[in-house]
């Protein structure tokens, strides 16, 4: 933006919220936090959120919360390019859809049409919906795809009460992936080793440059050790691995600094995966990232996911599984194998 | 460009004036005052005129979303007098509503989001406020609603300036006095112009001259020529000079290709050398 003028309004400085949970508490609480916000009254956050023509990579400057009930189901079948864990009842719910983080490989900025960030009030019917699944069989539900619940916790207080939720339902175990550096969750929440705190782990030079907003490489690890220490489950995701000219040489400089804060065998697992996208979203993300080295990657489409050549992708790939092997017995490395699913 | 729509002369005339707009006499439908940065359309009062002005404007003129804005300007009824920035537009007979994206911080041009109010789009000139806290006029869901074909939530911008407290006779409105007030506020007017015309996004473009070059010269298919543009455009991105490689290609006899399959190793050697 080429602006004398070019100041973006604060992020949230516009609240939209659907007339029919104006009176429910987690709204109340949310809207008495934002004292200089503007609320805007909606009748349903599709009219804000599916507008034609936004900008994803503007609203990221200035994104408005979009407060709104969660409709219909709540709980969905996970995706072939998402890591099963070797989990047969595999899903994953979204009561926020979009992150206030902005990385820059994000497949949401394919995904959805909006930069603006929805949160879904009531999570007391996804616990209902859930309890219905789990009379069914053991569900493994991953609850931070879609956005970075712990990001956000401190407007939602969601992680707290999944916490809470999944101790009480002993055949659920559940997966928060997160680039946050709080770790005051771990002090405060009684651990349960059946919720997985799921670190997203990459060099601190694609962090600057691809990552923004998130925590350091070393508060993502201060954080996680905090985590083990504390009685929680933990994974580190090597994933997604990205491609940069010295990749090489980060992911192993990396690997350096993850050994000085983590012990390999207190982990649950490690997974690995260079970085794929669905060949529909590239679209969109190379027509609204224009200058964004990573849109522009001249991709294989392979298997209509757009991936790394193969030769790089297997260089990449094994590079950082080489890296791992004499840090966590080999049964606990997920490769992502979304190649024979897809 | 600027692109202001105007329901009446009399309204966009201190603005027309301000800005030293000239008439386009190519213009028959519309009246059109342009100049090299601004181009506003006179609309006329009502939806109906409202949307074929707007879907006039940018079929007439290509509205770039990278550099372009849309601007709907006029009065409306409210409880107090002022400039407001509109955050919500809804049409009184289809109960639809619209939403401008409101991105930008125009506190320091006298818009702070305090000056922000929902609007409601009537299809008759309002006696009274149904709703004190809304503004009341006749045109902007309709432009809403046919630029957003055409035009991102975050290019269009609603400038209201309250007249009055909605009157039992329209006649009762003057030209002289819609001209008065819009004179009021055009100084703060052309400020948020002048905001507005510097948001311009970038964008990335390649030398397509050299692009068309190497894709004769690669005897590229479609596919190949699609893998070239790619190639090109990370090449920009990444901060790679593609004219040094292909230079040094030349040199080295490699170009250009004396076959398509020659072609396709040498894309491949490019390919390989920028990643």
């Amino acid at each position: 933006m080429r602006s004398e003028t070019s100041s973006f309004n604060f992020p949230f400085s516009h609240i939209y919220v659907e007339e029919e949970i104006r009176d429910h508490e987690l709204t109340k609480s949310i809207l008495s936090r934002f004292s200089k916000s503007v609320e805007i009254p909606i009748r349903h956050y599709k009219d804000v959120f599916n507008r034609p023509h936004q900008s994803f990579r503007l609203q990221k400057n200035s994104p408005s919360l979009i407060l709104a009930k969660s409709k219909g189901s709540h709980i969905y079948k996970g995706a072939p390019v998402c890591q099963d864990f070797g989990f047969d009842h595999f899903y994953y719910t979204s009561s926020v859809m979009n992150c206030i983080f902005d990385c820059e490989y994000c497949y949401l900025r394919g995904m959805y049409g909006s930069g603006n960030v929805v949160v879904f009030v009531n999570l007391e019917d996804t616990f209902s919906e859930l309890e219905e699944l789990l009379k069914l069989h053991p569900v493994y539900l991953c609850i931070s795809f879609d956005t970075d619940l712990i990001g956000l916790e401190s407007l939602t207080g969601f992680v707290d009460r999944w916490v809470e939720f999944t101790r009480t339902h002993e055949n659920l175990t559940i997966e928060i992936r997160t680039k946050s550096f709080r770790k005051d969750i771990y002090d405060k929440t009684p651990s349960c080793e059946r919720v997985i705190f799921a670190y997203t782990i990459s060099p601190q030079a694609i962090i600057d440059k691809f990552e923004k907003r998130t925590a350091s490489l070393t508060e993502r690890l201060v954080a996680a050790s905090r985590a083990i220490e504390k009685g929680f489950t933990v994974r580190l995701c090597f994933d997604p691995v990205i491609y940069t000219k010295n990749w090489k040489d980060l992911y192993s400089s990396m690997f350096l600094e993850v050994i000085k804060y983590i012990d390999g065998h207190q982990l649950k697992d490690v997974s690995i995966g260079s970085f794929r996208i669905s060949a529909e979203y590239i679209k969109k993300l190379r027509s609204d990232f224009p200058a964004s080295e990573i849109c522009q990657f001249p991709y294989e489409n392979r298997g209509g996911y757009m991936q790394y050549p193969q030769e790089l992708q297997n260089e990449m790939e094994k590079h950082v599984f080489t890296l791992l092997q004499s840090f966590i017995s080999e049964d606990k490395i997920y490769m992502t194998d979304y190649r024979e699913k897809a | 460009m600027l692109f202001i729509v105007c329901a009446l002369h009399c309204e966009a005339r201190p603005v027309i004036e301000a800005l030293g707009l000239k008439r386009d006499s190519t213009s028959n439908a519309f009246e059109i005052y342009s100049s090299d940065r601004y181009c506003l359309i006179v609309s006329g009062m009502g939806v109906i005129n409202a949307s074929s002005a707007v879907t006039y404007l940018l079929t007439k003129n290509l509205f770039d979303n990278h550099t372009d804005m849309l601007i709907n300007f006029g009065s409306c009824a409210g409880k107090e007098p002022g400039l407001y920035l509109i955050n919500k537009i809804t049409d009184s007979a289809t109960g639809r509503d619209y939403y401008p994206d409101l991105l930008y911080d125009l506190s320091s041009y006298g818009l702070p989001i305090t000056s922000e109010r929902a609007l409601v789009t009537s299809y008759k000139v309002v006696s009274g406020l149904e709703d004190p806290d809304k503004l009341y006029e006749m045109e902007a869901a309709a432009v809403f609603s046919a630029a957003s074909r055409f035009v991102s939530p975050h290019r269009m911008v609603f400038l209201k300036f309250v007249s009055d407290q909605g009157v039992d006779d329209p006649k009762e409105i003057t030209p002289e006095f819609l001209t008065a007030c819009a004179s009021t506020y055009t100084p703060a007017l052309l400020e948020v112009f002048r905001a507005l015309s510097l948001m311009v996004e970038p964008v990335t473009r390649f030398d397509e001259e050299l692009f068309r070059k190497t894709c004769e010269e690669l005897r590229a298919s479609k596919t190949m020529t699609h893998q070239i543009r790619a190639l090109f455009t990370y090449a920009e991105v990444s901060g790679q000079d593609l004219a040094a490689l292909l230079s040094s290609l030349h040199e080295e006899g490699k170009l250009p290709a004396r076959s398509k399959r020659e072609g396709k190793v040498v894309l491949d050697e490019i390919r390989n050398q920028l990643l």
